[in-house]
């Protein structure tokens, strides 16, 4: 089991860091526990994983924590948790190497630690947060008090407060009367900019500011990158029982995904796209549309239109009758299974061949090839009949990659996978001359050219 | 291979379990092919006529877990008000909050994508100590331990004596 890839908080349990079990708990999400990617909070003050609780949200609506309704319109970027997080990873492997070389020396151990508790607490811009909500208690005309739930999702409802501290801080740097462009930061004069958005390219354009960011200073690396967040629109959910069949797919066609499918399919797809684009508009760093098509890869093949309904062995079956299935690669890949299957198949064959010479001894060789050519007169008929629909051409084509298949399935494939898996064809054409002898590799290829002539 | 959100999830929790074991509860895939199918042991729970017991069962997650909660069904005899006779576990925390056949069941207890495996173990050991006879999905099993308690706890500890091959 490949348990060395799945680091998780139960790590530190075993060391004599024991209580770093809790901090790294909570920089996980509770929904798919792995650490926080792009969290965001919930109006009821729960946090999560963006595709997590989007996910969630659109399957029922409630908060996973506390069952409250929620929408995903109402979900906020935690920021400061994915600092946090990001700086917690990075210290992550170093800090539980050491601990774990020092399980005897405890007391050496710990004060590194604690050091690199204190960068994680650095970096996350605490500063920003405690001034907003000073700000926001002073307004209400209470003494100021701790950070509590309740004022950071005051914080959060409230944008206009942020906004206004954001332009505070990039206005009024104009030395030359010129003002960055939101999108594209490229500076022009204040009135331009209204006009420049209309046809601003976006963040790809070079922008001079972005150029000298230093990585030493990740929030506003990250600050900066959120910039683009504007350019990547969320996509709007649909009411699917609105639309008709015809307008889903031109729709999902003009997403350029997949619309193939019954409806149901559809719409599944259609979420899980939603889900996945909107998701990475939260990013700091959104992902390319080609790796969200790969996602949705991932989807279609676990949980939509191609996942798995069957068993393992079925389902190597309907690999291989994929369209785009590369023979090739599969059988180079399992070479060595491929041979194994036909040196055990000779030698099977030249045994009922010997046990045949014993039988019909006063026939001799000749006997015994003649009776072999009788045992494959049955497939000999299928696979005759079968290349008349697809033309005679195919019949060397069909041979070859039934070949592959039998050789790959052979092994007890008979018994657990039915037809109905597979075009008739090609389960008559691998299973026949399995079925009544298992003889040696290619014997069927001869069999189809016998036939011919 | 790519991985799904649940192969990743449980693979996850399959870890957890190994580093912290929850006492009386092992649980793992079983087969690395499959994370979708799981085996565990339960112990029974001490001070109950189920103690000495160990209770293999199995789990099945749907493609979508976490979302959707996986089924449970105990692979040996369970003399339990709340286990059907098929083995199939009954308790609140393997219904999504979506179908409440019974009405009787608070939404908190039900499923959500943060419960856990562990938790699931959990809950049907203290289930085990403690049945909830409100909905049983063993009605003779309820019957006799609303009414005949003695009777319940021998046929209990008849049963896993039988189990244990005793």
């Amino acid at each position: 089991m490949a348990s060395d890839d799945v680091p998780d908080s139960t790590d530190w349990l075993s060391t004599p860091l024991s209580g770093f079990a809790a901090v790294e708990a909570a920089l996980r999400c509770q929904v798919c526990k792995d650490l926080y990617k792009t969290p965001m909070i919930t109006s009821c003050c729960h946090t999560f994983c963006s595709i997590c609780i989007r996910r969630a949200l659109s399957n029922d609506g409630k908060c996973p924590m506390c069952r409250a309704t929620e929408q995903e319109l109402k979900l906020r970027s935690n920021w400061s948790m994915e600092e946090t997080v990001e700086a917690f990873s990075k210290a992550r492997a170093a800090a539980l190497s050491l601990a774990r070389s020092q399980q005897d020396g405890a007391r050496t151990s710990r004060s590194p630690k604690r050091k690199a508790a204190g960068e994680v607490v650095a970096e996350a811009h605490e500063p920003k947060r405690l001034r907003t909500s000073a700000r926001l208690s002073r307004n209400r005309g209470e003494a100021s008090v701790p950070v509590t739930p309740s004022e950071e999702v005051e914080e959060q409802i409230v944008p206009d407060s942020n906004n206004d501290e954001e332009d505070e801080d990039y206005v009024p740097d104009a030395p030359n009367g010129l003002v960055p462009c939101p999108l594209c930061n490229r500076r022009m004069k204040e009135w331009q900019v209204f006009g420049h958005l209309e046809t601003c390219p976006g963040p790809s354009a070079a922008s001079p500011s972005r150029n000298t960011i230093t990585p030493d200073n990740p929030s506003s690396f990250a600050q900066s990158h959120r910039k683009q967040q504007k350019t990547l629109e969320r996509l709007p959910p649909l009411n699917y029982s609105m639309l008709k069949e015809q307008a889903l797919r031109k729709k999902m066609s003009d997403l350029g995904i997949s619309n193939q499918g019954p409806r149901i399919l559809l719409e599944k797809r259609h979420k899980e796209w939603l889900t996945l684009w909107n998701a990475n508009c939260d990013a700091a760093v959104p992902k390319k549309r080609s790796e969200l098509l790969h996602d949705l890869d991932v989807w279609e093949r676990t949980q939509g239109g191609r996942a798995p309904t069957m068993g393992r062995v079925a389902q190597t079956a309907a690999v291989i009758k994929d369209k785009d299935f590369d023979g090739a690669a599969w059988a180079a890949r399992h070479d060595s299974s491929f041979r194994d299957l036909i040196a055990s198949a000779r030698r099977s064959r030249q045994e009922t061949t010997k046990k045949m010479k014993t039988e019909e001894v006063d026939k001799g060789v000749e006997g015994a090839s003649e009776s072999s050519t009788r045992r494959y007169s049955e497939p000999v008929v299928i696979s005759s009949s079968q290349p008349l629909e697809d033309g005679p051409t195919t019949a060397d084509n069909v041979s070859d990659q039934h070949r592959e298949r039998r050789s790959d399935a052979a092994p007890g494939l008979e018994s657990t996978m039915p037809p109905s898996h597979a075009e008739p064809m090609a389960w008559e054409l691998s299973q026949r001359p399995l079925a009544s002898t298992p003889s040696a590799e290619g014997a069927s290829a001869r069999i189809v050219d016998a036939d011919k002539y | 291979m790519a991985q799904s959100t649940a192969h990743r999830r449980l693979l996850q929790e399959y870890r957890a379990l190994t580093n912290n074991p929850p006492e009386g509860i092992t649980a793992g895939p079983v087969s690395e092919d499959d994370l979708l199918h799981w085996e565990c042991l339960i112990q029974g729970p001490e001070g109950t006529p189920f103690e000495g017991g160990v209770f293999p069962a199995e789990l099945k997650f749907p493609k979508d877990y976490p979302l959707a909660p996986p089924t449970m069904k105990f692979l040996a005899d369970v003399f339990h008000p709340n286990v059907y006779p098929s083995g199939l576990v009954c308790i609140s925390i393997l219904h999504p909050p979506g179908d409440d056949p019974n009405h009787y069941e608070h939404a908190s207890e039900r499923w959500s994508p943060i419960q856990s495996v562990e938790k699931i173990l959990i809950s049907v050991m203290s289930m085990l100590a403690e049945p909830n006879d409100e909905s049983p999905a063993n009605v003779e099993a309820a019957k006799m331990w609303r009414e005949r308690r003695d009777e319940y706890e021998k046929t209990v500890r008849d049963g896993v004596l039988r189990m244990l091959g005793l």
